[in-house]
C-alpha cells in the first residue's frame, strides 16, 4: 500500500514536471509544423518569459508593498503582451530573412539565438540568480494521504488548457488549418492565397506565448531563477520526438511520459532495484530509442511520404 | 689575460647581484601576475563573476597598501565554462602565453583535475582550488606538491555531520542525497569512512546535476525512516528538496555540505528550510570573524553592489589573504619555488576566517575542520566551534 501511494505521489509530481517539458516540447511542434523548422531557442524564449515576469512583479511590488494576487495577474498580462512582441520581432529577425534559405541555417540560427538570448539575458539581469515569487506560495491540497501543491496543480491545468486550445485551434479554425497547410507546402498554400507570411509571424507569437507561461510556471518551481533555465530545453527535445514530433497531442504525451518516467526511476524503482540508481541519467534515452524502434514517427507522428 | 679576468670579475658580479634574483614568469619590478580560471559563460558563472571580485577586492586594499613587496598584484581570469577541456586550454594560454606565477582559485573539481599534468609539466603552483574536494589534497596524485588547498573537502565534512547527527541522537537513521559526479564521489567517500567507524548504514539517493524534481528521491528517504538527511548539492536542490518534503508532510532535521550554505537556502525555501544546518569551512561573512570584519569594511569603503555580498564573494576575498601571505612568504624576489616553500611555512597561520592553516612539505590540506550553521527563525546562526 506504501509503495502503491508512494507511487501515486511521484507520479503526480512526474505528471507537473512532464507538463512542463510539454509546454516547451509544444513550443519546439509549433513552429515545426508550420515551418519544419526545429527552434533550439524555445528554452531560452522560456527563461526570458520567465525573467521578463520576475521583472513584472518585482516592478509593481514596489511600489505597492508585497506581491498580491492583482500583482501577479497585472505582471502576467504584462509578460503575455511582451512575449507578443517578442515573437514578432523574432519572426522578423529570425524567420523572415531565412524564409527562403535552407532549414539548417535557419535551425543554426536559432541556436546563435538561444546563445545570444542567455548572454543577454546575463547581461542585463545580472550574473545572480533571483528568487522567484510564486502566486500559490507554499499551498498545497492532500486528498487520502496524496500530496499535490498548487504550484503542480497550476502547472498541469495550464498544460491541459493549452493542448485544448491549440488543438482546436489547429483543427477548427481558419487560420490553424492555413497553418497546417503551409506546413504541407508552402508554395501551394501561397497559391492558393494564404498569406504565408502572416503565418509564419503567428506560429512565432504562439511559441513565445506558450514559451513565457511555462517559464513564469517553472520558475517558482526550480526555486531560484537563472539563465541555465533555458537548458531545459534540451530536455523537452525528445520529450516531442517521443510523442512525435509536430504532433501536438504527442507533444504533451511525451512530455508528461519522459517527466514520470524521471521521477518514478529516481523514486520507488530506484529504492526497489538499486541497479536503476546506477542508469538514472540514460533511462530516459533507452525509453526512447525503444518507441522509436517500434514507432519511428513517435507515439502520435505521422508518417509523411513525400513524392520525390 | 687582462680580458679574461674581466670577463670573469662580471660573471662573478653577475652571479652575486642575480643570486637571489632569479627571474620567474610573472614577476616584474612592480607587479605579480596571477592566473585565474572561473566559469564565467557556463552553468557556474554566477561564481565565475562573484569570486574573482571577492579576490579582486583584497588584492585591491593590498595593492592600495603598497602591494606584496612594493609590487602591485594583478589577477587576468579566463573561462572554462565548467569544461575540463577548456580548463585545460585556458591554463596552458594563460601559464605558456600570459607568463603568469601561478594559478589560484580554479573552479571546480573535474577542470581541476584536468588540469594537473600542465601544473607538474610547467612546475606552475595552484593556490587555494575554488572546490571543496578531498581530492585536491591527496598527495599521492600528479602534481599534487604544487596544490594548496584551503577547504575542509566534501568527504571529511560528510564524515564529521554524520558524527554530529549520532552524537545528537545515537539512534538517527541517516539519509545522503548527492549530486551523481566527482562532487558526489567525494561525499560517498566520506559516508564510507563514517559508516565503517560507526557501523552505521546510510541511506543514500542520487540526483544528476541540473535535476528539478526530487520527489522520487524524498518519498525514499521517507519510505526508508531516515530521520535525518544530509543534502550534499548546491543552493536550488536543498531548497527544492526541503519544499518537497515539507509539501509531502515529511520533516526530517536536513543537513548540508558547505556548498548549501547560501544564505538564499534559507530565503528561498522559506519556513520548510528553518532549522537547516549546513557545514562550512569558513567563518561567516557577515560575523565579527576578523576578515569578515575587514571585509565589509572594505565592501562599503568600494562601494560593492550588495548583489554581490555573500558567502562565495567572501570565499574569493578569503582565499586570497592565503595566496598574499604565499607571496609574502616567497620574498622580495619571488620564484614558483619560492612560493611553494614559502605556503609549505605556514604552520597554524590564522588568517581570521578559515580554522588556522598549516601546510608541509607531505601536507597540504591547510584545515580538516568545519562550523555548523543552523537556519533560526530564518537567520544562519553559527552552532558550534570548530569540529573534526
Amino acid at each position: 500500500m506504501e509503495t502503491f501511494i508512494g507511487l501515486i505521489q511521484e507520479s503526480i509530481s512526474g505528471i507537473a514536471l512532464g507538463s512542463i517539458y510539454a509546454l516547451i516540447a509544444l513550443g519546439f511542434t509549433l513552429i515545426y509544423k508550420a515551418t519544419e523548422v526545429v527552434n533550439f531557442a524555445q528554452g531560452e524564449l522560456m527563461m526570458v518569459g520567465a525573467y521578463v515576469n520576475f521583472y513584472f512583479v518585482t516592478t509593481f511590488m514596489t511600489q505597492n508593498g508585497e506581491p498580491t494576487v492583482g500583482i501577479f495577474l497585472i505582471a502576467f498580462a504584462g509578460s503575455i503582451i511582451f512575449a507578443f512582441v517578442f515573437g514578432w520581432v523574432l519572426d522578423w529577425v529570425i524567420n523572415r530573412p531565412l524564409k527562403d534559405e535552407p532549414i539548417f541555417s535557419v535551425i543554426m540560427a536559432t541556436i546563435s539565438l538561444s546563445i545570444i538570448l542567455r548572454a543577454l539575458v546575463a547581461m542585463i539581469a545580472g550574473p545572480m540568480s533571483l528568487i522567484p515569487y510564486s502566486p500559490f506560495g507554499n499551498k498545497i491540497l492532500s486528498i487520502n494521504g496524496i500530496i499535490i501543491s498548487m504550484l503542480d496543480l497550476s502547472i498541469i491545468i495550464s498544460a491541459i488548457i493549452l493542448v485544448i486550445l491549440f488543438y482546436y485551434f489547429f483543427n477548427k479554425t481558419k487560420w490553424g488549418v492555413a497553418m497546417q497547410a503551409t506546413s504541407e507546402d508552402p508554395v501551394a498554400a501561397q497559391l492558393m492565397g494564404i498569406p504565408v507570411k502572416r503565418v509564419y509571424g503567428l506560429v512565432w507569437i504562439f511559441s513565445a506565448l506558450v514559451a513565457t507561461i511555462s517559464g513564469i510556471l517553472l520558475a517558482p518551481r526550480m526555486s531560484l531563477l537563472d539563465t541555465s533555465m533555458g537548458f531545459l530545453g534540451l530536455k523537452a527535445f525528445p520529450a516531442a520526438v517521443l510523442g512525435g514530433f509536430g504532433s501536438i497531442t504527442g507533444a504533451i504525451v511525451g512530455g508528461i511520459i519522459m517527466g514520470v518516467i524521471e521521477t518514478i526511476s529516481m523514486g520507488t524503482l530506484s529504492y526497489h532495484f538499486g541497479w536503476i540508481k546506477e542508469m538514472n541519467d540514460i533511462i530516459v534515452w533507452i525509453v526512447l530509442i525503444a518507441v522509436l524502434m517500434v514507432k519511428p514517427d513517435g507515439l502520435f507522428g505521422e508518417e509523411k511520404v513525400k513524392k520525390v | 689575460m687582462k680580458k679574461a679576468t674581466g670577463l670573469f670579475i662580471l660573471t662573478g658580479l653577475l652571479v652575486m647581484g642575480c643570486g637571489n634574483r632569479a627571474s620567474a614568469p610573472g614577476v616584474s619590478e612592480d607587479k605579480i601576475l596571477i592566473g585565474n580560471v572561473q566559469d564565467l559563460s557556463g552553468p557556474m558563472k554566477e561564481l565565475g563573476a562573484v569570486l574573482p571580485a571577492g579576490s579582486n577586492l583584497y588584492f585591491r586594499y593590498v595593492n592600495e597598501n603598497g602591494g606584496v613587496h612594493g609590487r602591485q598584484i594583478e589577477m587576468k581570469v579566463e573561462d572554462h565554462q565548467y569544461n575540463p577541456q577548456k580548463a585545460v586550454a585556458a591554463a596552458k594560454k594563460l601559464i605558456e602565453k600570459d607568463q603568469v606565477f601561478c594559478l589560484y582559485q580554479v573552479i571546480g573539481t573535474s577542470p581541476c583535475e584536468a588540469i594537473r599534468p600542465i601544473l607538474a609539466e610547467s612546475g606552475t603552483p595552484l593556490v587555494a582550488p575554488a572546490t571543496q574536494s578531498g581530492s585536491m589534497s591527496d598527495m599521492s596524485r600528479e602534481a599534487a606538491d604544487l596544490i594548496f588547498h584551503t577547504d575542509t573537502g566534501y568527504d571529511k565534512q560528510t564524515r564529521i555531520l554524520v558524527d554530529n547527527i549520532l552524537a545528537d541522537n545515537v539512534n538517527a537513521k541517516i539519509g545522503l542525497i548527492y549530486q551523481d559526479d566527482d562532487y558526489g564521489e567525494n561525499v560517498l567517500k566520506g559516508a564510507a569512512v563514517a559508516e565503517s567507524s560507526t557501523g552505521v548504514a546510510i541511506q543514500k539517493e542520487a540526483y544528476q546535476r541540473g535535476a528539478t524534481d526530487f520527489a522520487g528521491q524524498v518519498a525514499n528517504l521517507m519510505k526508508g525512516g531516515a530521520t535525518h538527511v544530509i543534502i550534499a548539492g548546491v543552493v536550488k536542490e536543498p531548497i527544492i528538496v526541503m519544499k518537497t518534503a515539507a509539501a509531502m508532510g515529511y520533516a526530517p532535521k536536513f543537513y548540508g555540505t558547505s556548498p548549501t550554505m547560501d544564505h538564499r537556502v534559507s530565503l528561498a525555501a522559506g519556513p520548510a528550510g528553518e532549522g537547516f544546518t549546513s557545514a562550512n569551512f569558513a567563518s561567516l561573512w557577515n560575523s565579527d570573524a576578523v576578515a569578515a570584519v575587514l571585509y565589509r569594511e572594505l565592501c562599503s569603503k568600494y562601494e560593492v553592489p550588495e548583489a554581490y555580498m555573500g558567502m562565495y564573494h567572501f570565499y574569493g576575498f578569503i582565499t586570497a589573504q592565503v595566496l598574499v601571505e604565499g607571496l609574502e612568504r616567497a620574498g622580495q624576489y619571488p620564484t614558483r619555488e619560492r612560493l611553494v616553500n614559502g605556503l609549505e611555512t605556514l604552520n597554524n597561520w590564522d588568517g581570521g576566517a578559515f580554522p588556522p592553516i598549516t601546510y608541509s612539505q607531505t601536507d597540504h590540506a591547510g584545515t580538516e575542520s568545519v562550523i555548523l550553521v543552523e537556519v533560526k527563525e530564518g537567520v544562519q546562526t553559527v552552532i558550534t566551534d570548530w569540529i573534526d
